[in-house]
């Protein structure tokens, strides 16, 4: 066998690997959610014998839908900013300042990811309700989404303030800048990647977490992903669950598209220096 | 006019004293060079000036005001960075404009200002480039652009050369002298490069692990060191250590050294006995007179030729511009009095 046949061969396996992966998941979400409730899709059909949009319309009106999609759009923004704020000053002492133990800190930060988030989330919980800190449930869960995902934050920005050249610093403040100046000439070029890298992951973790949504905020709070497994749970309707998933998804999807975007137009070179 | 004072400025990290009661007093426009090895203080100074570090002790004075606790955003001086630190994401006109900027001067002055500046180092094909776009040449002159622009009491140079390709190199630091005489600059300049100091400064401060060996003009460091460390940092220096037998006749000193007696020709009698003997290579005569040597290397080196001779097992180096002399010839080797210079013993 030649070198090209093989690539080619190795080329179509990976094509067909990556369909079934990604693109039968999907494509049976799709066709589940629009299952029309008249006529069960029964395992001897290869497409479901009645489609309409029905799920979509019901779940929409019928269910906690908008209210769950308006409390996980207003939650994950929020807490990826307040973790970025409660991550910034670790950060800034971990990526600026050179002290004995800051490569055991850093190490430290990190180990909060090791444990089943499961573990953390219902551990967390219980220390906000000992704290009476529930009061205010959506605030809660902020509080606790924020304080949780830290540790990406922190590492994430730690590598983006040892990027900032401190002949930057130096030479905006010998050219008379004050703090602020000084911060967006030399700092904020250099951190721009790692910010916006930061609040994607923290996003994308919120809109995803259950485990402290679901203790802390039911019954009165629904997220999404609280939402999607109860879908999925004690009234398992499998269409339902599709329409609630593709939903979860494609935000997601856009989001990611225009971060990415953002990213590249935050060029490394440019903040690195001589390029 | 004293542009700036420092009087017996010291800076200790912790055990360690990077500087050592140091005094300096720079005119008006003059351009001075800090001149020595690595760790030998004199970027510490530099830091020091620009405020960049607080001194353990002593104070400095810019036009007679006392800066020595002033931050370097208040300070009237600019610095030009080795690594030029400039701006990535900004244009060469942004970072021109930047220092204007902080200082709040009106849009129409600040254009007049960076235009001025450009003009003078041609950096207007330049003006709408990123800092990456450009080459190690002119990325330094943005860097001094930058500093110009501030029209600062003083300019701050630290190893500005350093990056640069050694025909860049010369052609910069013609430039740098221009600028800073157009502009009627007071001008500090770090560099451990001896030509370069000898080349653009009019007064050198040679430092040595914190301390001042001396601070003259290029011509007189070389002709005349004080010191056995000036003498063999600036230029080749042949230095033997000696003891003064008496002065033979008024201003001429006889010396005897391990290579045989010599008489120097000095206006300032010796004050001990003990003393080192310095003389430069080119300034031996080889000829009929003189000290018998044998040549145990020579090489050509163009418009002279680098001989080591050895005499009674002491070899030091002449350089001779006319000389037939091969490897293993005995040679006759004087040295005139007035060409001999007695350095004070340091401990």
């Amino acid at each position: 066998m030649t070198m090209s046949k093989l690539n080619k061969v190795l080329m179509i396996s990976l094509l067909v690997i990556c369909t079934l992966w990604l693109v039968v998941p999907f494509t049976m979400a799709v066709l589940w959610s629009l299952v029309d409730p008249s006529q069960p899709w029964t395992a001897d059909k290869l497409l479901p014998p009645a489609m309409s949009f029905y799920r979509w319309i019901d779940m929409w009106q019928n269910s906690s839908l908008k209210s769950a999609l308006f409390t996980s759009y207003a939650l994950a923004p929020s807490a990826a900013v307040l973790c970025l704020l409660l991550a910034a000053p670790t950060a800034f002492a971990l990526g600026r300042f050179k002290f004995p133990g800051r490569e055991v800190a850093k190490t430290l930060c990190l180990l909060p990811l090791v444990v089943p988030p499961f573990i953390t989330s219902i551990f967390f919980s219980s220390v906000l309700f000992q704290l009476g800190f529930t009061g205010w449930r959506f605030g809660a869960i902020l509080f606790a989404h924020a304080v949780l995902f830290l540790p990406y934050a922190i590492r994430i920005l730690t590598v983006s303030f040892e990027q900032v050249r401190q002949e930057h610093i130096d030479a905006a403040r010998d050219l008379g800048a004050s703090h602020w100046a000084r911060f967006r000439v030399a700092y904020l070029p250099a951190l721009k990647p790692g910010i916006f890298a930061a609040l994607l992951i923290v996003f994308i973790q919120s809109i995803e977490e259950f485990a402290i949504a679901f203790i802390v905020g039911s019954p009165s709070i629904v997220t999404i992903p609280t939402l999607l497994f109860s879908a999925l749970g004690q009234d398992f309707v499998r269409p339902n669950a599709a329409v609630l998933s593709l939903i979860l998804v494609v935000p997601n999807v856009i989001l990611m598209l225009v971060l990415e975007w953002l990213l590249k137009s935050a060029n490394p070179t440019l903040s690195s220096g001589k390029g | 006019m004293v542009a700036i004072r420092i009087d017996e400025l010291t800076k200790q990290f912790e055990a360690f004293t990077a500087l050592a009661k140091l005094s300096l007093e720079v005119e008006q426009e003059e351009f001075v060079t800090l001149l020595g090895p690595s760790g030998c203080g004199k970027t510490t100074l530099l830091k020091l000036i620009s405020g960049f570090l607080d001194p353990t002790e002593g104070t400095i004075h810019i036009n007679g005001k006392d800066v020595t606790r002033t931050p370097p955003e208040a300070r009237d001086t600019a610095l030009c960075f080795q690594s030029y630190a400039l701006f990535p994401h900004l244009t060469v006109r942004e970072n021109l404009e930047f220092g204007p900027r902080q200082k709040r001067i009106s849009a129409h002055d600040r254009k007049a200002r960076v235009d001025d500046v450009a003009e003078k180092l041609s950096l207007h094909a330049q003006m709408d480039k990123l800092p990456n776009q450009l080459s190690g040449g002119q990325q330094q002159r943005v860097s001094l652009g930058r500093a110009l622009v501030m029209r600062p009491s003083v300019i701050l140079f630290d190893e500005p050369l350093s990056n640069l390709d050694a025909k860049l190199r010369d052609q910069v630091r013609i430039e740098i002298r221009r600028i800073q005489k157009e502009y009627g600059l007071t001008a500090i300049y770090v560099t451990h490069d001896q030509n370069e100091a000898l080349a653009m400064s009019d007064r050198v401060v040679v430092l040595n692990g914190g301390r001042v060996e001396q601070i003259d003009t290029p011509e007189a460091l070389y002709h005349a060191p004080k010191t056995r460390f000036v003498a063999d940092f600036i230029g080749d220096a042949n230095v033997f250590s000696g003891t003064v037998q008496g002065e033979v006749q008024p201003g001429l000193w006889r010396v005897e050294t391990a290579m045989g007696t010599y008489d120097v020709a000095t206006s300032t009698p010796p004050k001990e006995k003990d003393v080192d003997l310095c003389w430069r290579p080119e300034s031996a005569v080889l000829g009929d007179a003189g000290h018998t040597g044998k040549v145990i290397n020579r090489a050509f080196q163009g418009h002279f030729t680098d001989l080591m001779i050895e005499t009674k097992g002491v070899s030091y180096r002449v350089q001779s511009r006319a000389t037939s002399a091969q490897e293993g010839d005995t040679v006759n080797i004087s040295i005139p009095p007035e060409q001999l210079i007695l350095l004070e013993r340091t401990a």
